[in-house]
């Protein structure tokens, strides 16, 4: 079991982006993402898509449209792009207001269970659904209509 | 909360100004296509029934990130009788 911790990437005006850091880690989740692949020559500009269309999310809301349905019909886990590309940046959608990114990989497999290392991404935040579900319900977790307000650290 | 060590904007103003208009122009075109359906009451069934298209085709459309064809533009176009891009 590892502690983690919500980190804010971006405030904007329809939806504010989160992600996870481990505290065992010096990147959150979402930079381990961004620097795996921003000088891939095959992915690079996939990642880069994938970037700007988070800014449109941020600017504009995280409508469920916009995103691949992953995990468990129980959990809220998604993942981006919806188009064709082998780059999968996992994500929680809280709601059209509030998305948590993850962290992903190149998907080679025809599921992400049949990859370790996806199914881990994608476990991490079924994990982190689960707490947050917890923590509303204790009251350790506030969630409004854009924002979480916690200084809870989770042990995922 | 602390905040992402790696600002965001820094990430997007690493993006190649090609790959930012690509983006631009796939997500307005899905948000007028999905405001058109909206506007006439269609849902994403009606509306690929309508285009001799599957659901799913429809459901690529309106997510914001599809590499539209000039021939299915002109093919929604042609439907809503109203041109989804402009050309200056």
């Amino acid at each position: 079991m590892s502690e983690a911790e919500l980190v804010l990437v971006e405030e904007a005006k329809n939806c504010t982006l989160y992600t996870i850091q481990f505290l065992s880690e010096d990147d959150t989740e979402f930079e381990q993402f961004f620097n795996k692949f921003k000088d891939d020559v095959e992915f690079s500009p996939d990642l880069m898509r994938i970037v700007v269309f988070l800014g449109k999310i941020a600017d504009f809301g995280a409508l469920e449209r916009y995103f691949r349905p992953e995990g468990k019909m129980s959990d809220r886990v998604v993942a981006l792009p919806t188009v064709q590309s082998k780059l999968r940046l996992y994500c929680l959608r809280l709601s059209d207001k509030i998305l948590i990114l993850g962290n992903g990989g190149v998907k080679n497999t025809k599921t992400y269970e049949e990859s370790k290392e996806l199914s881990g991404y994608v476990l991490t935040l079924q994990n982190f659904d689960r707490l947050i579900k917890e923590g509303v319900k204790d009251g350790t977790i506030m969630v409004s209509e854009n924002k979480i307000e916690t200084d809870k650290t989770f042990d995922l | 909360m602390k905040t992402m060590k790696t600002p965001f904007k820094q990430m997007l103003a690493a993006v190649p100004a090609d790959i930012q208009q690509e983006v631009d122009l796939e997500y307005a075109i899905s948000n007028r296509i999905n405001d058109l359906m909206v506007q006439r009451g269609l849902t994403k069934l009606e509306f690929a029934q309508a285009l001799g298209k599957r659901p799913s085709e429809v459901t690529k459309w309106l997510s914001g990130q599809h590499n539209f064809t000039i021939r299915t533009l002109s093919a929604i176009s042609a439907f809503f009788g109203e041109s989804l891009v402009r050309v200056c």
